[in-house]
């Protein structure tokens, strides 16, 4: 870093119309990308000095529109129409990212674990056991511990897939992380899933 | 007579003794000077020496700090932010418009508030990454596997954060009130989102990868599965053949051959599949 009272004079134009920022030095354009994306969301900002407010306390109006479109996805997947599920499924989950950054990043990983696990199921219902392993590893990476929809999940799609030595290890990992979690009493659902993936590693 | 002569003589004699205005009084010895010189000339060569000493070892050790090599390499967002800052759009020549009122006056708040979030969010980035190294870097220099130049770098480069962090909350608090507090935790929310979705981004790479894997093997077992219904009673070659032809990435099978028997193929041939499987058993 340089000296805190010296700075270098970068090469940058405003145009005036669009307010939008450029330079003739190529280096620069993924920050300036950036800079104007974030320029132009700030502008759609209500509050009173357009300055992000405080992270904390959210305007629930996208969280009740992700909420409706996560119970019509469920809605269809009781039905059984399975692509209607997951168009609805990925709409929900572009909102959920489309968030703007500086809002709390919790509320952003609830949301995008339960959608995940929500996909993850309907691939599973339709055998895509790949896409329901990743579906549920994302869901997992979100929210580790209190999920054990996920950790399971993911066991079932790799011991279908017959990596029972990777579905092992995995069953192992969540049973680690959710033995000291909320919900360590429903253990046992993982548990006995670990004990049939052992069974299936000593058969041959 | 004479004792009065002799007693005043004395007198006077013992007057002038007493006042020494007539007579000019006789120089202090030289010596006295001289022994003075000595001790003197001593206590200003130390002093002259340790001076020069200190004056010495601080500029080189302020010269050994200026060369110091920084930690991170240059700030573009500061840079970005201060260019702008000082950015003087009206000299631009305006490309299309000559309407006076386009011309822009100084570049407006809401770019620069812009400009001045990004710099918050790799100020954090940076700081975390401090962060980090920190600990690593005390384990290491106490073993003694690193020279202290590293750890001199790094505490020259917390002490430029903390410069940094005070200057943007200045600058924050300039554009609206009390937003200094509030921008570095909006910068870290939006530094978790950008982790969030670099992370989703990488597992959600590897699903192509894993999508044509799982593919080819389930071919594979229909594969197999076919080839075992078309022999009624099962050459031994011919299996031992398809139980080579398992995938080289060598996971068992176990369990999964019979729920894609189920769904797969159906109804009767579950009974078939069941007496194959029994087979290929019995060759591995």
């Amino acid at each position: 870093m340089e000296a805190p009272d010296t700075f270098l004079q970068l090469p940058l134009t405003i145009d005036p119309a669009t307010k939008a920022i450029s330079s003739a030095d190529s280096t620069l354009s993924a920050d300036l990308d950036d800079l104007n994306k974030l320029h132009r969301t700030l502008l759609a900002l209500e509050t009173p000095q357009q300055t992000p407010p405080p992270p904390a306390p959210v305007h629930p109006k996208r969280s009740v529109q992700i909420n409706k479109l996560r119970e019509s996805g469920n809605a269809s997947y009781k039905k059984g129409d399975f692509s209607g599920a997951i168009t609805l499924y990925n709409l929900a989950m572009r909102m959920a990212s489309e968030r703007p950054s500086w809002e709390a990043s919790g509320l952003v990983r609830e949301e995008l674990s339960a959608l995940y696990n929500n996909r993850a199921q309907v691939h599973m219902a339709q055998q895509n056991w790949a896409e329901g392993s990743v579906d549920a590893e994302c869901s997992v990476e979100l929210k580790r511990v209190g999920n054990l929809k996920g950790w399971w999940r993911r066991g079932v799609c790799l011991k279908e897939m017959g990596r029972t030595e990777e579905a092992a290890d995995w069953v192992k990992t969540g049973l680690e992380f959710e033995r000291v979690g909320p919900e360590k009493d429903k253990v046992a659902e993982l548990e006995s899933l670990l004990k049939e993936v052992n069974k299936g590693l000593e058969k041959p | 007579m004479d004792n009065g002569t002799n007693s005043s003589s004395n007198s006077f004699n013992s007057s002038s003794n007493g006042t020494f205005e007539g007579v000019p009084p006789p120089q202090p010895t030289k010596s006295f000077w001289t022994n003075l010189l000595l001790p003197a000339l001593y206590l200003i060569i130390v002093a002259a020496s340790l001076y020069t000493f200190s004056s010495t070892y601080r500029k080189r050790q302020l010269a050994k700090t200026a060369k110091l090599e920084p930690w991170f390499p240059h700030h573009r967002q500061r840079d970005i932010y201060l260019s702008l800052l000082h950015l003087d759009p009206s000299e631009q020549a305006s490309s299309g418009d000559g309407d006076s009122e386009k011309k822009l006056s100084r570049v407006p708040d809401s770019v620069l508030k812009a400009a001045l979030l990004q710099r918050a969010l790799e100020d954090i980035k940076r700081i975390v990454q401090l962060r980090q190294a920190k600990p690593a870097l005390q384990t290491l220099l106490q073993r003694g596997s690193v020279g202290d130049e590293l750890w001199q770098r790094l505490l020259r480069a917390e002490q430029e954060m903390e410069a940094e962090v005070k200057d943007v909350v200045n600058e924050a608090n300039a554009f609206a009130p009390e937003w200094g507090q509030v921008i570095f935790q909006s910068a870290n929310e939006m530094n978790q989102n950008l982790l969030i979705k670099q992370r989703m981004a990488e597992i959600q790479d590897t699903l192509e990868s894993e999508k044509a894997w799982w593919d080819k093997k389930r071919a594979v077992i229909q594969s197999d599965f076919m080839k075992e219904l078309e022999e009624a009673d099962g050459k031994p070659a011919e299996e031992a053949k398809a139980a080579d032809a398992a995938p080289v990435a060598n996971k068992k099978n176990g369990s999964s051959d019979d729920d894609a028997v189920i769904v797969e193929a159906g109804g009767p041939a579950q009974a078939q599949g069941g007496s194959g499987k029994g087979k290929k058993k019995g060759k591995k």
